[in-house]
């Protein structure tokens, strides 16, 4: 417990003791400050691959189960509920690790930024705190904290290192974040006045072992005095006991009914609206272009790599769980804001001509395959109620949000880099690059394709396997997000075009353009490696680590489908079978028997 | 000589290029340019003689029995291996099974009907003549393909995708002879590549200063380039199920991209490349369609069974495609696989699962599957279409769609055209020999899934390319784009062939057109090398100074014609097309009507036309007085590494279909080995009322003055027939062409404009797909952002006018008012202030008073208490 504590923390706060040294050295050294932020974020790296993947630590990530691991609950707030409590799974691990590469890789290709680096570097490093304690944290209060905390030092990031524009894109991020921001509050404290713990303790084998307890106390991670003082009075003296707890919230929202349908109908709907904003997905993501547009290129890199996938993993680790019944009422705004999402943001980018707000467009496209796959509730009766596909569109969606992090991390970080030499981003005005800059090209339109699905490279498996995954939950959106491929395609390959190739660069600066230095190679070509790997060997890299959870947590909500929602959704439809048919089998007269005799209201309701 | 050797060895065929090409991507730029050259070619001969290793262990194994009875006209035909004899002895016999279809003959009603137990299980509109079980007899209890994964991609809950590979004889036979056709390419480039060795100055680019373009060359590229491709390509063909299909699918694409775009300098190359991807993915559309309606009826995109769990059985869940579609018990006939019928009828599923969600999830699905039976049945004998039946069509539609754009059908033919832009090598080996046959390999891989509805829909795009293409061909003046229109055409044929089902037909014309078209574009190469220029105005004469091109192109355009002695021995193009049209020979009489006789008619005209263009073009290349003095003048023959890779590639495309006496391996023979379970039978469709006869009832010897002797004389005839034409034209000058231009001027600028496709399209796609986009952004920036700025500023605005309003108006106007009241009380009451003691004596006593009145007046004796 005492070694969860300090690994878990470790990670987290590693950046925030880095920001600290920071802010006690001299301002005048850049190249210290640089440093130091650098290797901070190099020793979280490793520090975050060491904690997880190597055998000899203590919080060696167990592939073999899908319940939450080296989780630990520390009393903050108690009176309140509130609890300092983390914990990995198959779902956030790899987004930790994806977290802090990033920030490595963006640290490393902030070498440019020369305005107030003391400021930039603590304002990065507590920025990858508050990024990291999202992902980890386990108390929906201290979620939120760490989510808004993430505001701040974004919006200063943009708003005074940015492009000409950076104040109007600054405060758009703001605002706008902010709102999904409030949304989420408001459902946070409708869930938690709701919340019952001693609900779950019921369903649950704390009170001695059931064999058919539908939840096992122990994976939820209930703080140990809190456990206590259930054990001591289970009634809890008549009053409901509240929680903070995500996992215990889940249970409630699955197996017991402290949640009615309508509360969670409307929680799910303002978290998703809330994780909507940041994924971000059409309507909601005018803020990106801007953001992006304005944002020094190494905030970019973070913008796409780090900060869109807390939408989808708020989607993943909150909407569903503790919401189902707003989940499956409302699968199909789900699966269309995504199919939505993925045609116009490459509609949009097709139009562009600014290379960077092209980049952005993608990012909106490739994200709508996130929220598809993880939407796609084909768990139904329809299906036998066979949760497989419905898996695969989440790995999908999971392994997109890893294969995007890389590819527009690295998209983004190669449009900088020719920002950087000509001071222009205007698609028409390039060309030519092939011979310039050789090396430069050939990883760019490396890590293009990877982006354009190119099987191979990473885009390519998340891609495939959200879009496979869709037609067994409807065949119309199927085919839309099929078509896709060929808009991608298209913006991808014109972009390229107009930039690498062709005989002469046609824009302002030519003297400018040199070939890429060693540093940029090496950051390109890290992301370019990984993009390959993970292309190549996703089952190796990736979904090794997330398959128990996401099967346990799919399988759940599919078993909730059958045992909860589909009883309380046949009943009211059920209409007695035609008596014109001259042979009614076995199956048809039980089915008749059972509507007579379960539903008298609809006969007497049809009746005129 | 073990069996399992051959994944190992085929393996390693596959990734040895694709190290070459990792090899070269890390130190190419920095060795000896012609090492380049090296590595890239001792890894496909390598890659060449690990496939024929592979192929002698097979035939080891699985050697072609020779057939007891084969005539000698059978063997010098080459046409008569060991299957189709077995299978004519069982039709010889009087008391056969089932009738086969004659043709002109109406089928026989045993062919048309089914029995009812296979009504519930197969659709009526796919029912099969019990002919099918020939095949599985011969093939029960021989494994005839071997199948298992190499690694896993994903896993989902029962699903599994994976790496995995599927080898029967038709995969050995491909990787021959792509790995023959890439060494040669390989041999060729070295040659026709040299220019880039040092530094290359590009004649098409001109710079803003009026120089021509001078760069590095870049003969490691092109070679990291081609061994990226035959990496691709090698990997399609091993590929043991769709998933990983598509995955080398789009690897072929973007090598195909990239090679294309060679030249990234020139535009139209770049736009060439562009294109060619852009449209190739419109078909990859198509074909993710089919993969979703395959994955989700199925469970696998296997093409095999593959034991994943290890226990030695295939169980339900580990059955491929094959087996699912076409099952043991069903005879191997085609019927809708359970998982299609319970997706199509999801509201009985539905029904039955709420009814019993314990056996749902537990998958005792008896019940179910009972009862969707009877439904099924119910539903034929309404006339109405089967459930499950349309998701099997979508699989097969949407497969053939990636195939229209990787083989270049209509209507997503245009790219194949302008990929010409690619340097020569290129266009032989990935535009005419091998990628492009991906597509017709990929329907002949696929062929066991396909309902006939699906054929009919292969057949009629392919008869309208291979007729569309050719009359293209006879205009064209650029070399490359004859062979190209040409390849177009020579697809469609096979296309064709496919879907009348000559399944034979169609893979053997694969084999035999990548010979001789690879041959027929290298030598086109060698030409433009010698004279610079691509267009065949400015050539003629050619013959005289380079003898070993003209004449090894000579023997191309015979193959492509099929030239031959009749019965006796031909070109390989002889083999192969006269197949084809024996089968649509064959179609033309199991279905009355214009409809069957369409392809048999156009094939043929379309042959006569083939052999026109081509000739054409030899003459015009080759023959009479040169056109262009100075670039004749110039013209030499190229260099050995150039010519020696024709000189081989001659000899195959003449003798690759070959039957040689006392071998009993032929290239029919070992194809036929492959071809898949229960694909040789007569099927009838009842949606369309049409028949497609069993393949082999074109080569029957009771057939033989039906079917052969007429096909074969019409066939010779036309050839010779465009042959003569060409020459009358072209090469004696009999007739003037420019006559005839004017005399059909109207065709003539119907055809030299390619139909108008290009110009269609601009307006039919591109030019609206760029509208939506713009309206898209413009959506973003004036209504999204226009909404969100507009409530901003609403927001202020609301802000400040509160703040005037309520603010400093109401609010302060209100404190203002109190404060100006109490200022102008105090001002007022100042005058009592007058410092006066009895004044304020008085005051008080008033004031006392005052209070005494009021409190008598309110006070009540009951609240003193």
């Amino acid at each position: 417990m005492n070694a969860y504590v300090f690994l878990l923390s470790l990670i987290v706060f590693l950046p925030a003791l880095g920001a600290l040294v920071i802010a006690c050295l001299p301002n005048r050294n850049a190249k210290l400050l640089r440093s130091v932020a650098l290797v901070t974020t190099a020793v979280t790296f490793i520090a975050s691959l060491g904690v997880f993947l190597c055998p000899a630590s203590d919080a060696y990530f167990d592939v073999s189960t899908g319940t939450m691991q080296s989780s630990f609950a520390l009393a903050w707030i108690p009176s309140f509920d509130i609890f300092y409590s983390m914990g990995v799974d198959g779902i956030s691990m790899p987004l930790v690790l994806l977290t802090t590469l990033v920030s490595f890789l963006a640290m490393a290709a902030s070498w440019s930024i020369n305005k107030y680096v003391k400021a930039y570097c603590i304002l990065f490093l507590i920025l990858e705190m508050a990024m990291l304690g999202v992902f980890m944290t386990l108390d929906f209060f201290v979620f939120f904290i760490f989510w808004e905390v993430m505001l701040l030092p974004m919006y200063f990031l943009i708003g005074v290192w940015g492009g000409p524009r950076r104040e109007y894109a600054a405060i758009k991020f703001f605002i706008y974040t902010l709102i999904g921001g409030v949304l989420m509050l408001v459902a946070i404290l409708m869930l938690y006045f709701a919340s019952d713990l001693r609900k779950v303790a019921d369903v649950s084998d704390l009170y001695g072992k059931k064999a058919d307890a539908a939840v096992v106390w122990a994976d939820l991670h209930i703080p140990p005095s809190v456990t206590a003082k259930l054990q001591n009075d289970p009634t809890n003296g008549g009053f409901p006991l509240h929680s903070f707890n995500l996992l215990a919230l889940g249970a409630m929202g699955q197996h017991t009914e402290v949640f009615s349908a309508d509360l969670q109908w409307w929680a799910f709907l303002l978290l998703f609206v809330g994780f909507l904003i940041k994924v971000p997905a059409v309507p909601f993501h005018t803020w990106l272009p801007d953001a992006h547009v304005e944002a020094p290129t190494p905030i970019s890199m973070i913008l796409a790599g780090v900060l869109l996938k807390m939408g989808g993993y708020g989607i993943i680790r909150i909407c569903y769980p503790i919401c189902p019944h707003g989940g499956y009422d409302l699968m199909y705004l789900v699966c269309l804001i995504g199919v939505i999402s993925m045609v116009y943001g490459a509609f949009a980018a097709l139009a562009q001509t600014d290379f960077k707000r092209m980049v952005a467009y993608s990012s909106v496209s490739h994200m709508g395959y996130v929220v598809l796959g993880l939407g796609v509730w084909s768990a139904t009766a329809g299906t036998l109620y066979n949760p497989d596909y419905w898996i695969m569109g989440v790995k999908g969606a999971m392994f997109q949000m890893i294969a995007h992090g890389i590819s527009s991390a690295g998209m983004f970080f190669m449009v900088g880099v020719i920002y950087e030499r000509v001071h222009h981003r205007n698609l028409d005005e390039f060309g030519g690059l092939f011979g310039k800059m050789p090396v430069y090209t050939a990883l760019s339109i490396g890590i293009f394709f990877a982006a354009l699905g190119l099987p191979g490279l990473c885009g390519f498996i998340g891609e495939v396997f959200v879009v496979l995954s869709v037609w067994n939950f409807d065949t119309i959106i199927a085919v839309i997000s099929a078509a896709v491929v060929i808009l991608t395609a298209s913006y991808i390959l014109w972009a390229i075009q107009r930039v690498y190739l062709g005989a002469e660069y046609k824009g302002p600066h030519g003297g400018e353009i040199r070939p890429s230095t060693l540093r940029e190679n090496m950051i390109a070509g890290t992301l370019f490696v990984l993009a390959i790997l993970l292309g190549i060997f996703p089952q190796t890299f990736v979904l090794r680590y997330m398959d128990k959870t996401i099967d346990r947590q799919v399988k759940g909500l599919g078993a909730w489908t059958r045992t909860v929602k589909e009883p309380q959704l046949a009943q009211p439809i059920l209409v007695p079978p035609k008596s014109d048919k001259a042979e009614v089998s076995r199956d048809e007269a039980r089915f008749e028997g059972r509507v007579s005799m379960v539903k008298p209201a609809t006969a007497s309701r049809g009746d005129p | 000589m073990d069996t399992s050797l051959l994944p190992i060895l085929l393996g390693v065929a596959v990734l040895l290029p694709l190290a070459s090409f990792f090899t070269l991507l890390m130190i190419g730029r920095w060795l000896p340019q012609s090492w380049s050259g090296y590595i890239a070619t001792t890894a496909i001969v390598t890659a060449g003689l690990l496939s024929f290793w592979s192929l002698s262990i097979w035939l080891f194994n699985h050697a072609p029995e020779a057939g007891s009875h084969q005539t000698a006209e059978h063997v010098a035909s080459g046409q008569m291996p060991s299957v189709h004899a077995r299978l004519v002895a069982q039709h010889d016999q009087p008391d056969g099974p089932a009738p086969a279809t004659i043709p002109g003959q109406e089928p026989s009603p045993e062919v048309a009907s089914h029995s009812p137990e296979a009504a519930s299980h197969s659709p009526e509109a796919a029912s099969q003549s019990p002919e099918a079980e020939h095949t599985s007899a011969e093939h029960g209890g021989k494994k005839h393909a071997y199948t298992d994964d190499y690694y896993l991609l994903g896993q989902f809950g029962r699903l599994r995708l994976t790496i995995s590979y599927y080898i029967d004889s038709l995969t050995l036979v491909m990787f021959c002879v792509v790995s023959i056709i890439a060494s040669c390419i390989h041999f060729y480039s070295m040659g026709y590549m040299h220019e880039e060795e040092g530094v290359f100055t590009d004649p098409e680019v001109t710079m803003k200063d009026g120089s021509l373009l001078k760069r590095p060359g870049r003969y490691w590229v092109f070679f990291m380039y081609l061994s990226l491709f035959c990496f691709s390509m090698l990997g399609l063909l091993l590929a043991g199920n769709v998933a990983m299909v598509f995955v080398f699918w789009e690897l072929v694409g973007i090598c195909s991209y990239f090679l294309i775009g060679f030249y990234v300098e020139r535009k139209s190359a770049s736009n060439a490349a562009n294109k060619a991807f852009i449209v190739n993915r419109i078909g990859d559309f198509g074909m993710i369609i089919g993969l979703m309606a395959l994955w989700t009826g199925l469970g696998t995109l296997a093409f095999g069974d593959v034991d994943a769990s290890g226990n030695g059985t295939i169980e339900k869940a580990e059955q491929g495609i094959f087996t699912q579609v076409r099952s043991e018990e069903s005879g191997y006939c085609l019927a809708t696989p359970i998982g299609m019928v319970r997706q199509s009828a999801r509201g009985e599923v539905g029904k039955w699962a709420r009814q019993h969600p314990e056996a749902a999830v537990n998958g005792d699905t008896a019940e179910l599957d009972k009862r969707l039976r009877q439904l099924q049945s119910e539903r034929i004998s309404d006339g109405k279409t089967p459930y499950g039946y349309w998701l099997l069509i979508i699989a097969g539609v949407g497969i053939f769609c990636g195939c229209v754009g990787k083989s270049a059908q209509f209507p997503l033919h245009v790219w194949l055209p302008d990929a010409m832009e690619g340097p020569t090598p290129v266009s032989a080996l990935v535009h005419s020999a091998t990628m492009v046959a991906a597509g017709v390999y990929l329907v002949g891989r696929f062929y066991p899934v396909f309902t006939p509805e699906v054929l009919f829909v292969i057949a009629i795009i392919g008869v309208f390319t291979l007729f569309m293409a050719a009359t293209i061909a006879i205009t064209a003046t650029d070399i490359k784009r004859v062979l190209a229109y040409s390849t177009i055409s020579q697809l469609g044929y096979m296309m064709m062939a496919l879907g009348l089902g000559g399944w034979l037909a169609g893979m053997l014309h694969l084999v035999t057109h990548a010979f001789f078209k690879s041959l027929l574009l290298m030598c086109s190469g060698s030409v433009i090398h010698a004279v610079h220029t691509n267009e065949m105005p400015e050539m003629g004469g050619l013959r005289k100074k380079m003898p070993y091109t003209a004449y090894t192109m000579l023997v191309g355009c015979l193959a492509i014609s099929g030239v031959c002695l009749p019965f006796l021995i031909g070109f390989s193009g002889y083999y192969s097309k006269d197949m084809i049209l024996e089968q649509a020979f064959s179609f033309r009489g199991a279905n009355a009507g214009w409809l069957g006789s369409l392809f048999f008619v156009t094939a043929t005209g379309g042959a006569a036309i083939t052999a026109f263009y081509m000739f054409r073009l030899w003459f015009m290349t080759f023959a009479g007085s040169p056109r262009n003095e100075h670039r004749y003048s110039h013209a030499y023959e190229s260099p050995k590494t150039i010519y020696v890779p024709l000189v081989i590639l001659a000899v195959f495309a003449t003798a690759v279909a070959w039957h040689i006496p006392f071998v009993s391996v032929s290239l029919q023979g070992l194809l036929e080995q492959a071809r898949p379970t229960g694909t040789a039978a007569t099927v009838t469709s009842s949606m369309l009322g049409m028949t497609w006869p069993n393949e082999h009832i074109a080569h029957l010897d009771s057939q033989w003055w039906t079917i052969k002797f007429p096909v074969t004389m019409l066939a010779t005839g036309t050839a010779l027939g465009g042959i003569l034409l060409a020459a009358v034209l072209y090469g004696f000058g009999v007739v003037n062409p420019d006559d005839v231009r004017r005399r059909f001027n109207l065709i003539y600028r119907f055809l030299i404009n390619k139909w108008w496709f290009d110009e269609l399209y601009d307006v039919l796609f591109v030019k609206p797909l760029h509208q939506i986009s713009h309206v898209v952004s413009r959506i973003d920036q004036r209504w999204i952002d226009g909404l969100i700025d507009g409530l901003a500023w609403s927001v202020r605005w609301f802000a400040r006018t509160w703040e005037r309003v309520v603010d400093q108006g109401l609010v302060d106007g209100v404190v203002n008012v109190v404060g100006r009241w109490t200022y102008s009380i105090g001002a007022s009451l100042r005058v009592v202030q007058t410092g006066s003691l009895r004044q304020y004596v008085m005051f008080l006593a008033i004031a006392l008073i005052a209070i005494f009145l009021i409190v008598s007046f309110f006070w009540s004796p009951t609240l003193a208490f």
